[in-house]
């Protein structure tokens, strides 16, 4: 018999909006379709619905008449479809098998998640737990099919087990209008005097078909806890949005930082639940101008570090400003596993891989774009090139039982980078004097020249003579003349 | 030797505490940089924790010794990173002058204030060994130093600066200068001449964990 979860909110674009701006929960406000006095209600919350606003019923102008007070918001499809994909996210971080149903309920396969949790009353309870990370106040109800979990997890007590063989005693005494039946047939059932699913389970299913039509056999199966169809997984997907359409257009960088820091604090929550981190980042503008500003943000290494990810969005804003202003923003992340490393009982203790990604990204936030790595010795005989890597870090090695030998102490080379052109006089025995930006002086030793030539099958061939020059400045440098100029690319040091 | 007494001699004999040695007051750790002369005139090398500023003018052989510790540093296993504001370090000496660059974390900011904003990041995220910042050139005032320090106290981190001439000041723990040096020329009358080394005479001008004014020859050769 298999085993089900729904994980429900009960009024989901109020949810949605709370989640967006948490500000107004517990607050009287209620979601119009459009803008104006004439846009319907389309949703309310429970203060709003305490004071007698009534969803679908009314328009803003007669909600306004009823509760004076009342917040009226605009209703945001973006973060309604954000808020519906967290709760997604919720049910796969404990379960493989995963639906989406069109109101926003997820139903997930519970047979395979409670051997991580122990029980399906703690299963409920992680779940709960899970969906208030991400910002969302969900009812859970599990039981042996989809029509029984989603019952429990509405009409239940925000947790319901629904034990096996129990489901009849669960659903009987649940009214009828739970399995929402079509007027037709609900006011025949109301003629027959049927008002809960125990009195139409009692039902013989075969001579409903011809009193109740189609609906009516299918209706009963519901009514006795089965399922039309078995569960079908949604597609996994491989990144995580958040969304949000703005009220008014943003003009300011720090308004539109404030909204940003809210969908990457949303997403890395959703990313969190996986226990992975944001390895690139989506950022998709809309701009008042009806335009689209899209862009994405590499990041050196995977991250769930908030300010760190709002740094990188500051500073390619900073960088590369939208030509207009704000009026929606949806951040995309994909998420990567964040390297871990085995920590071995004599090796020296180094960076934690979480803590070394966040640092690595905000290092390349500070420093830009391939300026943070691992520096990478060039397969070439073309002196001063250096290459960078992206940093990994290496498992660490046992330092060696007995000291090594000291290794003798290396003259280290500075290079100058891009090498500086300078004046050389030379005399019939070489160089004597060098002039150029900060440094030069008569030549007090010297060495060389010595010929460097290659890549001379490439466009980037070179042909120099190099010298070790000493001047009187103080400096050791390494200079070279190539087609008569002279430069210097780097100082021993 | 067996196994299991190459982990005892590892991890200590049980009873085999010597009497005396308690933690209160002991030195902090260090990291050698493998010239013997130097290790022991800084009792054991460069110290883990604290702010250790290596100043002297252009070709003075600093680099080559922020590398020789930095060599040693990553041999021992630890993972270290380069803070080069100037973009000045080469991959191919750093190698030749023993660092495992893959062990090396070399971040490039494009300005000092940058480099000092990294430093402290480095600092902060723990688990590296040792942090070099190459400044190479005078930086002015800043008030950056005191929060190094404090980032450096709290990760353990030798954190080693270079720089041509002291700016550090009371917030340096240890303090070399390279007071003079020689530069050796290789070869003579009939034979080709080549750069040999650089002898830098490094002095402790301050050190607060042992003896200053010390003063130490160091021969470098080059590759």
């Amino acid at each position: 018999m298999p085993r089900i979860a729904c994980l429900l909110v009960p009024d989901l674009p109020v949810a949605a909006a709370c989640r967006a701006d948490p500000d107004l929960a517990g607050r009287a406000f209620a979601l119009t379709d459009g803008l104006g006095p004439h846009a319907r209600v389309a949703a309310a919350s429970a203060a709003a619905h305490a004071r007698g606003v009534r969803p679908g019923r009314m328009s803003a102008a007669q909600a306004r008449a009823v509760d004076a007070d009342l917040l009226l918001r605009l209703r945001d499809p973006a973060a309604e479809r954000s808020a519906a994909r967290a709760l997604a996210d919720v049910a796969l971080s404990l379960a493989s098998r995963v639906e989406t149903a069109a109101d926003g309920a997820v139903l997930l396969d519970a047979d395979g998640a409670t051997h991580l949790v122990g029980t399906e009353a703690g299963l409920a309870a992680a779940l709960t737990a899970r969906a208030a990370r991400v910002g969302l106040a969900a009812r859970v109800g599990i039981g042996a099919s989809m029509t029984v979990a989603r019952l429990a997890a509405r009409h239940g007590d925000g947790g319901e087990v629904v034990p096996p063989d129990t489901e009849m005693g669960f659903l009987a005494p649940l009214p009828l209008a739970c399995l929402a039946p079509s007027p037709d047939v609900a006011a025949t059932l109301a003629r027959w005097g049927v008002r809960t699913l125990g009195e139409l389970a009692r039902l013989p299913a075969a001579e409903a078909a011809t009193r109740l039509g189609p609906d009516g056999p299918a209706l009963i199966r519901r009514a006795r806890g089965g399922d039309e169809r078995p569960l079908a997984p949604d597609p996994p997907s491989a990144t995580v949005e958040e969304a949000a359409a703005l009220e008014y257009p943003i003009a300011l960088l720090e308004p539109l930082l404030f909204v940003l820091r809210g969908l990457t604090e949303r997403a890395l929550a959703r990313v969190g639940l996986q226990g992975v981190g944001c390895a690139r980042l989506g950022l998709a503008l809309g701009l008042e101008d009806r335009a689209r500003d899209v862009r994405e943000l590499p990041l050196a290494a995977p991250t769930r570090d908030v300010k760190t990810i709002v740094m990188l969005l500051r500073t390619a804003l900073e960088a590369t400003p939208p030509h207009a202003a704000i009026v929606a923003a949806a951040l995309t992340v994909v998420p990567e596993a964040v390297r871990a490393a085995q920590l071995g009982l004599f090796a020296p203790p180094g960076p934690s891989p979480e803590r070394l990604a966040t640092t690595l990204a905000r290092l390349a936030a500070l420093c830009g774009d391939g300026r943070v790595g691992a520096p990478v010795v060039v397969d070439s005989h073309r002196p001063g090139l250096a290459a960078i890597a992206p940093f990994a870090l290496l498992p660490p090695s046992a330092p060696p039982a007995a000291p090594t030998p000291a290794a003798p102490c290396r003259v280290a080379v500075r290079a100058l980078r891009p090498p500086r052109p300078v004046e050389v006089f030379t005399e019939r025995d070489g160089p004597a004097f060098v002039r150029g930006a900060a440094l030069g002086g008569r030549v007090v030793g010297a060495a060389g020249p010595w010929r460097l030539a290659g890549e001379w099958w490439s466009t980037h061939g070179f042909a120099r003579d190099y010298y070790d020059l000493e001047l009187t400045d103080g400096g050791v440098y390494r200079c070279y003349r190539e087609r008569d100029r002279w430069f210097v690319d780097g100082v021993y040091d | 030797m067996s196994a299991a007494a190459t982990l005892l001699d590892r991890l200590g004999r049980p009873g085999g505490l010597r009497l005396g040695t308690g933690s209160s007051g002991s030195a902090p750790h260090h990291l050698p940089s493998g010239i013997d002369a130097l290790d022991t005139a800084l009792g054991g090398g460069f110290p883990r924790g604290r702010l250790t500023e290596l100043s002297g003018p252009r070709s003075t052989g600093c680099t080559g010794l922020a590398c020789a510790v930095a060599a040693r540093t990553t041999q021992a296993g630890e993972t270290i990173a380069w803070v080069d504001p100037q973009d000045a370090l080469e991959p191919d000496a750093a190698a030749a002058a023993g660092i495992a660059l893959a062990r090396t974390l070399w971040v490039r900011p494009r300005a000092v204030p940058d480099a000092l904003r990294a430093t402290e990041i480095l600092l902060g995220a723990g688990g590296f060994g040792l942090v070099v910042l190459d400044l190479g050139q005078p930086v002015g005032r800043t008030t950056a130093w005191p929060r190094l320090l404090h980032a450096a106290e709290r990760s353990r981190t030798a954190l080693l600066i270079v720089t041509s001439r002291r700016e550090v000041g009371a917030c340096a723990a240890l303090a070399l200068q390279v007071t003079s040096r020689r530069v050796r020329w290789s070869g003579g009358p009939g034979r080709r001449v080549l750069l040999d080394g650089i002898d830098a005479r490094v002095t402790v001008v301050r050190n607060r964990l042992g003896r200053p004014a010390e003063a130490v020859v160091v021969r470098q050769a080059c590759a």
